[in-house]
């Protein structure tokens, strides 16, 4: 009977019935908004929806055709137990079609503890599941009215990497400090790991590795600067990070270690027409075993990204960005990459560009359309990048563009 | 001669009047924010960095200890935006954006937007530890009125 059941109950369905509960609950929220008269308890959520289209590339689905797999929606609800503690906790359905396994997922769930505090001085811990707030993006990643772009800087926030990249189960710190002659000072530390599903591993080291990968250390730190009274900001950021894969008795791949190590520095600055935002990171990529026993790859890779936009009116803005990604600095051009698979693997899937332009209208406070045109280089940062894929990626060059429209509240 | 000068000042005069009348007729409205809160917080002012901490959530307590409940306008609205650039030195955006980072990341909580200003007066003058700001402090009672030191 149960398995009978459990065939009926595809995920697929399950998906749309998560998706479908989100959006009433979004719904109810906002009706019964000015009801909640509770200070100890805050509900906000949004729900988006797009178009989308890569042509030249798998980067959205595999027959390169119109896709409406650009959905976004997501509940948050925080209380305030006391003085002291607080908890909090964010679910959200995201389907971004092969960019990241489609489905729900909690967010974020954690009791906050305020350890210390007085003027100038903010100290807080945080356990349980706690979303990655290093770097410049990573905390709004998911958010479409609060990230730049619909498909935000990818030398960074690779969408492959998107489900172990975005958080963890584990602890955090944010030291807060701020006063006239040094301005703002932000400490972030955060140590956990992610359980990564079968689905989400499918995205990361492809369908023909039948293991399982585990997560196993996660520690990242930041600290960020802004000057008095200044609107520059500053921030810089390092993670070190280990994943194991264990094959199973017949599979494709051998039992391997991957490392890797990431460090970004940023700067923002945010005047009253005119934005401009650049990171710029190091990465170390290290794999032994998986391709078979005693195999050992260490790389540098390098990229950054600079982003400008300009608010043309008062509910109108433009933006554009110009991202550079090389996945060993010592191949740019991606030949030894080439070379060493005996021509399997072609050179441009050694580095990703991309060139953007877009555009944001504001129908209200709470209601946006986002559109983009990107001009994309390489297969770097097409998934899964430990298996290549030339026959759906042979195009060195290929477009996306996307129209999302987004709600909030 | 005198009298022709006198005539000429008040031709000038006049026109810069008329001129004034038309300018201030076509530009956005002004409004003269004063800062409010609960009276439990005690508190008679406040520095630019003690206000823009308190709006940008980095500062959560008064100096008695009592958590701050902060009130704002939907961004949009102008006298909001007026509080931002003229009180806070940060535009409406900025605000937006570290709020969403934490409301929407956990790691912190948005001020609560009401609809009017009415709404505000009444919900700082109800809640312990509010803060939020009007524009005519002629019709606001029975709450604490922090002076703000540049």
């Amino acid at each position: 009977m149960l398995t009978s059941l459990k065939l009926m109950i595809r995920p697929s369905h399950v998906s749309y019935c998560f998706v479908i509960v989100l959006c009433h609950l979004c719904l109810a929220f906002t009706l019964s908004a000015s009801e909640v008269n509770n200070k100890s308890l805050q509900v906000h959520g949004f729900v988006a929806q797009g178009v989308i289209d890569a042509s030249g590339s798998n980067y959205i689905n595999d027959d390169e055709n119109l896709s409406f797999e650009l959905t976004e929606v997501g509940i948050n609800a925080s209380y305030q137990l006391n003085d002291t503690f607080r908890i909090a906790g964010q679910a959200v359905y995201l389907n971004g079609g092969n960019r990241y396994h489609a489905g729900p997922r909690v967010d974020y769930l954690l009791l906050e503890w305020d350890a210390f505090h007085n003027d100038l001085w903010q100290a807080s811990f945080y356990f349980g599941r706690v979303k990655n707030n290093h770097w410049l993006h990573s905390s709004t990643r998911d958010i479409p009215f609060a990230r730049p772009s619909i498909i935000i800087p990818q030398v960074v926030y690779f969408d492959g990497f998107r489900d172990i990249a975005v958080g963890g189960d584990g602890a955090a710190v944010k030291l807060r400090y701020s006063d006239d002659a040094i301005g703002e000072i932000d400490f972030n530390f955060s140590r956990g790991e992610s359980s990564i599903s079968d689905d989400q591993a499918d995205v990361v080291i492809g369908k023909l590795a039948l293991g399982t990968i585990d997560h196993d250390l996660d520690a990242q730190a930041s600290i960020y600067w802004r000057p008095p009274y200044s609107q520059w900001r500053f921030g810089i950021s390092a993670l070190d990070s280990s994943f194991t894969y264990d094959r199973v008795e017949i599979d494709n791949f051998f039992d391997g270690d991957f490392i890797f190590q990431f460090y970004t520095a940023n700067a923002i600055y945010e005047g009253e027409f005119w934005q401009f935002s650049a990171e710029i990171f190091q990465e170390r990529f290290v794999t032994s075993g998986f391709y078979f026993p005693g195999f050992h790859r260490d790389e540098i890779g390098q990229g950054y990204y600079v982003q400008a936009s300009y608010q043309l009116q008062k509910d109108f803005s433009l933006m554009t960005r110009y991202e550079r990604f090389y996945a060993n600095k010592d191949d740019r051009n991606g030949a030894k990459l080439s070379q060493s698979t005996g021509g399997l693997v072609p050179s441009y899937f050694g580095f990703h560009h991309d060139t953007m332009i877009g555009l944001s209208y504001d129908f209200s406070s709470n209601f946006r359309v986002n559109a983009e045109y990107h001009w994309m280089e390489g297969g770097a940062r097409l998934s899964p990048i430990v298996q290549p894929n030339p026959i759906a990626n042979d195009s060195k060059n290929w477009q996306v563009w996307a129209i999302q429209f987004m709600y909030w509240f | 001669m005198s009298f022709n000068v006198n005539y000429k000042d008040e031709i000038i005069k006049a026109i810069f009047f008329k001129i004034a009348v038309v300018i201030l007729l076509f530009s956005p409205q002004v409004y003269a924010i004063n800062i409010i809160s609960n009276i439990t917080a005690d508190t008679a002012s406040l520095s630019v960095t003690q206000l823009r901490r308190i709006y940008s959530m980095r500062q959560l307590h008064w100096q008695n200890g009592t958590p701050i409940v902060v009130y704002v306008l939907a961004s949009n609205n102008p006298l909001h935006q007026q509080f931002c650039k003229q009180q806070l030195r940060l535009f409406p955006y900025q605000l937006d954006r570290i709020w969403n980072k934490l409301t929407f990341s956990g790691y912190g909580v948005a001020p609560i937007e009401v609809a009017t200003q009415q709404e505000l007066i009444k919900a700082v003058k109800l809640t312990k530890g509010a803060i939020g700001y009007v524009d005519n402090l002629s019709e606001v009672k029975d709450v604490n009125v922090i002076k703000i030191d540049d």
